[in-house]
């Protein structure tokens, strides 16, 4: 039996809506992958990673702010990932007065790494940013860990 | 008046310069350097609060001293019920009542906290998930693989949860959330309050965390948020928060005592056979 051309222009976008979710989910999970790749030294250093994670897509330039809970006497790991190639990451961290915190932040090809050690025990603003010259928005999955 | 044309890219130049070198000069993170205000934020702000596992707290207050952990144990007999709610507070409760076992490296606490993972997710129908976790921690246990064990509890903690939302059950996963917080600052409070210093009550200093429960609880649904346990938690987390905002020069005894009562009572609660 034929299919008539409706059904079938409608089963083409149906592929191809499945193929654009399984792609998209595809790049989020690879930029939580490139996190963990960030973690990996930290974690043969005695880090602990949480299993929680942040995840999203965000416009190219625009900054993105997170706030998390951080106690002081625990020495904190940040790692910010992307799937895509040729994207420049920043991080920085603020206290309670929204006042910049010392961070030791390095930077490699699809991911970067913040290390953070709290002053006080509180409520931490983590500022991130993704910059890409070719693409629109970006996909970002940020990890962290504690020791 | 109007520059000439050399003067103007002249004095470009030189702010440009300037810029370059006060930024090139300050170190990252310098007070002073870069003000910050949140309200004033162009960028986007990420609504997602990860809540910290008692393990965060309990692996600064090892720093700080060394814990009688298996004291903190209360290896208490979790009620059988039907009821969501109180299911997902217990499971919470459990698994961070897993995490204190695992700092006091007590192999059959974990194994007897393991199977009330296992029983828990069953009764919430979500064994499928939860079993390779479960049976993760157990087989950790039997090698006393303490990191691994952690990490199992994380994860059952996380799977749990973001099953629970992809049903559409935030509030449940808000509760799982919940108990376990309860369960980790009633911990934190006993310790505290057994060797009492300013560097280990400030440890309680987590308004932001207080906040976001009390706003999650405004948003749950009206049976959840009528729910007698979960009202109590409500009427909790105020008088927490009280003693939070009220610790500007850092926590007393007094306060840390109100804030483990409150906990203690909480639990009690959600505990309860009935």
């Amino acid at each position: 039996m034929k299919c008539p051309r409706f059904c079938s222009q409608a089963l083409t976008a149906l592929v191809a809506l499945l193929a654009c979710a399984t792609l998209l989910h595809a790049t989020v999970d690879e930029s939580h992958d490139f996190a963990m790749e960030a973690a990996t030294p930290f974690v043969e250093q005695g880090f602990i990673v949480r299993e929680d994670y942040w995840n999203g897509e965000v416009k190219s330039g625009q900054k993105l702010m997170i706030t998390h809970q951080l106690f002081k006497g625990n020495e904190y790991a940040f790692w910010l990932g992307t799937s895509q190639d040729g994207v420049t990451l920043d991080m920085k961290v603020y206290d309670e007065k929204n006042q910049p915190i010392q961070i030791n932040a390095k930077a490699d090809k699809n991911f970067m790494s913040a290390r953070v050690n709290p002053p006080k025990t509180g409520t931490y603003k983590i500022v991130f940013e993704l910059k890409s010259k070719t693409d629109p928005s970006i996909l970002w999955a940020l990890a962290y860990g504690y020791r | 008046m109007k520059s000439s044309l050399f003067i103007r890219p002249a004095l470009t130049a030189a702010l440009l310069l300037a810029g370059s070198l006060s930024l090139a000069a300050a170190p990252q993170g310098a007070k002073g350097v870069e003000n910050f205000d949140p309200l004033a934020f162009p960028g986007k702000v990420v609504d997602d609060v990860i809540v910290p596992v008692p393990s965060e707290v309990f692996s600064v207050l090892d720093k700080l001293g060394e814990p009688n952990w298996q004291a903190e144990l209360r290896k208490q007999d979790i009620p059988t019920t039907s009821d969501r709610t109180k299911l997902s507070l217990l499971f919470g409760y459990t698994v961070a009542e897993g995490f204190v076992a695992v700092q006091a490296q007590d192999k059959e606490a974990v194994k007897d906290i393991g199977h009330d993972v296992i029983s828990l997710a069953k009764s919430l129908g979500l064994s499928k998930s939860v079993l390779p976790h479960a049976q993760a921690i157990l087989d950790a246990a039997d090698k006393g693989n303490w990191s691994s064990i952690r990490k199992e509890f994380d994860l059952t903690q996380k799977t749990v949860k973001d099953t629970m939302e992809q049903m559409k059950d935030v509030d449940l996963s808000q509760c799982v959330s919940l108990g376990g917080w309860l369960r980790g600052t009633a911990s934190v409070t006993s310790v505290v309050k057994k060797s009492f210093s300013a560097d280990r009550a400030e440890l309680l200093n987590q308004p932001m965390l207080v906040e976001h429960f009390v706003n999650a609880i405004s948003k749950m649904p009206g049976s959840t948020r009528e729910h007698d346990v979960v009202k109590s938690i409500q009427k909790g987390l105020a008088v927490v928060q009280d003693q939070m905002e009220g610790a500007v020069d850092g926590f007393t005894k007094d306060a840390v005592n109100q804030i483990g009562k409150t906990c203690d009572g909480l639990l009690t609660e959600i505990l309860a056979k009935k």
